[in-house]
């Protein structure tokens, strides 16, 4: 049968020409979507099929081109001879097509295993991630905790108002704080340069070693009481709290102490404990002093009686009459001490009853050589509500005691001081004396203690003037000087000044 | 383990030197081998192509319309490789028909039985561009398309 031969041969060429273009464009598109996912298993599948789809077709179009060229110019025989090597690399080549697209199942494994491992892979970083910010915001949480709490500890340590130290294992100072720096009186870089140690502080050794026994068995001290020794030599009452402190993270030991000054507090106490006893001691004077009073007026009564007509006792009556106004006087003397008796108080002129108390003794010779200072407050006239007799009793026997003191100095003084403090004044009398021993100091209030020899001084000119000035609403104290001696300071209520009544 | 060794060595020793026997260097291939070597590869084509379509289905692959071009481009395919099998069959292996190029445009077809309808058909399968090549441009659609898909994909990441 005869058919038209041009259709097959156009379709043959033009096939071969479009396979060629699509298998090129197959790659291609293969390639592109290769590119958008590298790790993608099926896509470098879909690469090598395409590269596959390619040489097939290449090679099978190049075959048909060459074999209608061939044989539209006549040359079959060349054709002949071609076709099978032709045909063979067109039969290798769909079965390499064949054998690729074998693959897939194999492929699809792989991109699934890749996906898997994608996805565990994702999970991990963004677990990764979850904790690193977390971790970040731990962190950022505990320097800001950190941060708040060495903010909290530094103010705590620098606005103690008890001495906070820190020293090294051998006690030596490495940090202190402003209350430290003003209890010891020395500057911070003093005590670091000079290498000072908690022990060079400590006035007496065997407080020190206590301390330090008690640190080496206990690794703490707990509210030991000793003296503290600060730049002016001066003994102040401390309590010491510490331990030992192992530190962190490499740190050397250390050791913590909390010192507090307590020296105003166990004066406080000293003074309540005397003013309690010497309130006791009061309470006994008066009732001794009233039942012993009445029978010293009748004995009294009777030896003058008696005086009144001549007898050969005569000079016995008048040692018993000498004797028994003795008497009377130290009754007297313990009733003021436990005031008793009543007084009649009056507004009374400070300034005016010490120029008065001073002119007085420069008369008396036992206050001829010695220099007496009048440094009275400039203020306006302090007056107190109270009996000047009796004030200028206490007064003079400061003075007296004070004269008694200075007596072996040539250069001897004797001060009065006055002060205005809101509400009160103050009276201070100080001399350069030998001072009062410290074991005397509570004493010193209580009737009947002195040190003078027997005969020289009956021990009430204090406890009389204590008694005096307690009923004055006041308080006298005494203490010696930082120099040399003694001051008692007297510290009384002012009354309105606007009210002038004498 | 030694002895079983020893004992697989001595017996190809034994089959060379103990049963001595004549032994043809070079087997001679017949003119034929190279179309049925061909026709093997065809069928192996349509084999691989019928696996792809299958294993595409299985995956749940369909749901994207690029696989489901390729699929398409797959059924092509095994068309087109059917087509060719016939054709090889006819002309190369059978010699039911042989066709002849004739100077006016024409050809002639013959075939064994001089039947119209087997040269018809012959002829139609002389045709098969108008198979691989729509399977070729299926294959790049499909692949367009999941480019399409895949940077679709990654613009919405």
């Amino acid at each position: 049968m005869i058919v038209p031969y041009l259709p097959m041969v156009v379709i043959d060429i033009t096939g071969a020409f479009a396979m060629v273009v699509l298998s090129l464009l197959c790659c291609y598109k293969a390639r592109i979507l290769r590119e958008t996912d590298q790790d993608n298993a099926l896509f470098l599948y879909l690469v090598w099929i395409s590269t596959g789809f390619m040489i097939f077709g290449v090679s099978r179009s190049f075959g048909h081109i060459l074999r209608q060229c061939l044989i539209l110019t006549s040359n079959t025989d060349t054709w002949q001879m071609i076709a099978a090597f032709s045909g063979s690399v067109n039969t290798v080549s769909f079965m390499l097509v064949s054998l690729i697209t074998l693959f897939f199942n194999k492929s699809w494994e792989i991109n699934e295993k890749i996906l898997s491992s994608r996805k565990k892979l994702e999970a991990t970083h963004e677990q990764l991630l979850s904790l690193n910010q977390n971790l970040e915001h731990k962190v950022i949480e505990r320097t800001e905790m950190l941060t708040s709490s060495e903010h909290k500890a530094r103010r705590i340590f620098e606005y103690s108002l008890d001495t906070i130290l820190v020293t090294d294992a051998r006690f030596k100072i490495q940090k202190i704080n402003n209350a430290g720096i003003a209890l010891t009186g020395y500057k911070k870089e003093q005590m670091l340069e000079q290498n000072m140690g908690l022990m060079d502080f400590i006035a007496h050794a065997p407080d020190w070693e206590h301390i330090l026994k008690e640190l080496n068995t206990n690794e703490q001290i707990l509210n030991e009481e000793c003296e503290f020794l600060n730049s002016d030599n001066m003994e102040i009452r401390v309590m010491i709290t510490g331990g030992v402190d192992y530190g962190a993270f490499g740190c050397a030991k250390t050791f913590h102490f909390i010192i507090k000054d307590i020296n105003e507090k166990k004066q406080m106490e000293q003074q309540i404990a005397q003013a309690d006893k010497l309130a006791a001691l009061g309470e006994l004077s008066a009732g001794v002093a009233h039942e012993i009073n009445n029978p010293l007026g009748i004995i009294l009564g009777y030896t003058q009686l008696m005086l009144k007509e001549s007898s050969e006792f005569e000079e016995d009556l008048k040692i018993i009459e000498k004797h028994v106004k003795n008497c009377r006087n130290v009754v007297s003397n313990l009733l003021s001490f436990s005031r008793k008796g009543s007084r009649e108080m009056k507004n009374v002129d400070i300034h005016k009853m010490l120029h008065g108390v001073v002119d007085f003794l420069r008369n008396h010779s036992d206050f001829r050589n010695v220099k007496i200072q009048l440094n009275l407050s400039k203020n306006e006239c302090l007056r107190v509500k109270g009996n000047a007799q009796e004030l200028t009793q206490v007064i003079l026997n400061l003075m007296i005691n004070a004269c008694h003191a200075i007596k072996d100095n040539p250069d001897g003084f004797i001060a009065l001081v006055t002060q205005k403090e809101k509400t009160h004044m103050l009276i201070h009398v100080k001399d350069n004396g030998t001072g009062i021993p410290k074991q005397h100091i509570p004493r010193i209030f209580d009737p009947f203690f002195t040190t003078k020899p027997v005969g020289q001084g009956t021990g009430l000119g204090l406890s009389v003037g204590y008694g005096i000035i307690r009923h004055h609403q006041g308080k006298i104290t005494a203490a010696n000087r930082k120099s040399r001696g003694a001051q008692f300071t007297i510290r009384l209520p002012l009354v309105d000044t606007n009210s002038n009544e004498d | 383990m030694k002895h079983l060794n020893r004992f697989m060595l001595l017996i190809p020793a034994y089959l060379l030197l103990g049963l001595p026997g004549n032994l043809y260097a070079l087997q001679l291939h017949s003119n034929s081998e190279g179309i049925i070597t061909h026709q093997i590869g065809h069928l192996f084509f349509i084999f691989s192509m019928v696996v792809l379509i299958f294993i595409i289905s299985g995956k749940g692959l369909t749901i994207h319309k690029g696989w489901r071009l390729i699929q398409l481009s797959a059924l092509f395919f095994i068309l087109w490789n059917g087509c060719a099998l016939a054709a090889h069959f006819l002309d190369n292996q059978i010699y039911a028909v042989s066709i002849e190029q004739l100077v006016n445009g024409y050809a002639e077809i013959r075939t064994r039985n001089n039947s119209d309808l087997l040269g018809w058909v012959y002829y139609g399968l002389k045709l098969d561009h108008l198979l691989c090549v729509p399977a070729m441009f299926l294959m790049y659609r499909g692949l367009s398309c999941l480019v399409e898909e895949q940077k679709a994909g990654q613009g919405q990441d």
